[in-house]
């Protein structure tokens, strides 16, 4: 993302490479023109994604070996999640991509106010996610649906008589803690891409010139959505 | 200098270019109509709709099926149109399909890994492949008595001492 800063820097008296005696306080002396600086800083980001999809992807892959070798054990342990609270949290980030992707077209268009107010509904859409998902890990933590050898639910199970869940049952809570986590500190991170791209369109560092920090947070942003688009229903829905 | 732009007619609105920036090397964007926004929203949340009512219908191996796809439906308007994929430059597609590509170079040996060796169990000494019952390369040594029948698939019922 660093690409996208702008060297405020005023014109130095190296200045040179560009024909235009002044040019625009946003485009940095390494670049000859915007729409350089705005291609090379998307090409970036893309690549950053590719990166993050390949990192979740061995989660993902992980979760696909396990669960053809225990089928049944996951299908039972994914029940101990909870389904409505996942579909909220989906409803939930699916509109802050839409939140983001409006912020991104206000600022295209030279409304700062209107980019302001939908950075602002993304962010509280992530309060909302961090916030359901605090209270699943809450009610996890309560039964003891932890991974590895933390996992104490099937003792709570035998002192009540209750529906035991079958072996190695921690294995799928390993996967969801460990998917959800690194989902989670995504969330967490994207948010503070967000809030810093808030505070350039607050300093009135955006116009329909310049808008890469909003449109590179919003990529940021949309990517957080697409692992949870794929968590949701593996984790919650299938097992 | 190609840029981001597109002369697609669907969705309108207007480009930065109208408000008079018309130098060269200005950024050019398409610019999506909130209508056209608010459409998608709408179908991702039919799709969530959808896959979470299918998962109270059981249809066996299947419903993981449905629940791929959808996802995959859902991830497909995301990055279509939330993230300008189209429009957009074809590197920024190729990356981002390129990354799924290799994801499933990385699942496709990973099967064929784990259906080519013998299973790993300690428990049972199995040195066989689970499906066909020949002996594969790899695994634990077989202990000198015969280990009985080929045996027990994970998932199956546990050994006491681990609980």
């Amino acid at each position: 993302m660093s690409s996208a800063t702008t060297t405020e820097a005023s014109h130095s008296p190296v200045e040179g490479g560009h024909g235009h005696g002044q040019h625009a306080p946003f485009l940095a002396h390494h670049f000859d023109t915007p729409a350089h600086q705005f291609d090379s800083a998307k090409l970036g980001m893309w690549i950053f994604i590719a990166t993050e999809i390949l990192m979740f992807g061995g989660l993902f892959v992980a979760y696909g070996l396990f669960r053809g070798q225990e089928t049944e054990m996951f299908h039972q342990a994914h029940e101990r999640l909870d389904k409505i609270m996942g579909a909220v949290n989906t409803v939930v980030l699916l509109f802050s991509s839409l939140t983001a992707a409006l912020a991104v077209r206000q600022s295209q268009v030279g409304d700062r106010k209107g980019t302001t107010r939908w950075l602002i509904v993304t962010l509280l859409c992530a309060c909302i996610f961090l916030v359901v998902k605090f209270f699943e890990y809450q009610h996890k933590f309560h039964d003891g649906l932890l991974p590895g050898h933390y996992f104490t639910a099937h003792l709570a199970q035998h002192a009540h008589h209750g529906h035991v869940l079958p072996y190695r049952a921690h294995m799928f809570f390993a996967l969801y803690f460990m998917m959800t986590g690194l989902h989670g500190v995504h969330v967490l991170i994207g948010m503070g891409v967000l809030s810093w791209a808030l505070k350039r369109n607050l300093d009135g560092k955006i116009s329909s010139r310049y808008f890469t920090p909003i449109e590179i947070g919003a990529l940021y942003w949309h990517l957080v959505d697409l692992v949870w688009i794929y968590l949701f229903p593996l984790l919650y829905l299938v097992g | 200098m190609s840029t981001a732009s597109s002369d697609h007619t669907s969705d309108h609105a207007h480009a930065p270019q109208t408000e008079g920036h018309h130098e060269e090397g200005e950024v050019h964007v398409h610019v999506n109509s909130p209508l056209f926004m608010i459409a998608i929203f709408a179908a991702l949340i039919v799709l969530t709709v959808a896959t979470v009512a299918v998962s109270y219908v059981d249809l066996g191996s299947a419903n993981t099926f449905v629940a791929i796809l959808v996802a995959t439906l859902k991830a497909s308007l995301v990055a279509t149109f939330f993230m300008h994929l189209k429009g957009d430059k074809a590197i920024h597609s190729i990356i981002f399909i390129g990354a799924f590509v290799f994801l499933i170079i990385f699942v496709g040996l990973t099967n064929d890994d784990l259906a080519t060796r013998s299973a790993v169990d300690v428990d049972n000494g199995s040195h066989r492949l689970e499906r066909t019952g020949v002996v594969a390369p790899g695994g634990l040594q077989i202990p000198a008595a015969p280990a009985g029948a080929t045996t027990p698939a994970a998932g199956a019922a546990a050994p006491a001492e681990h609980h």
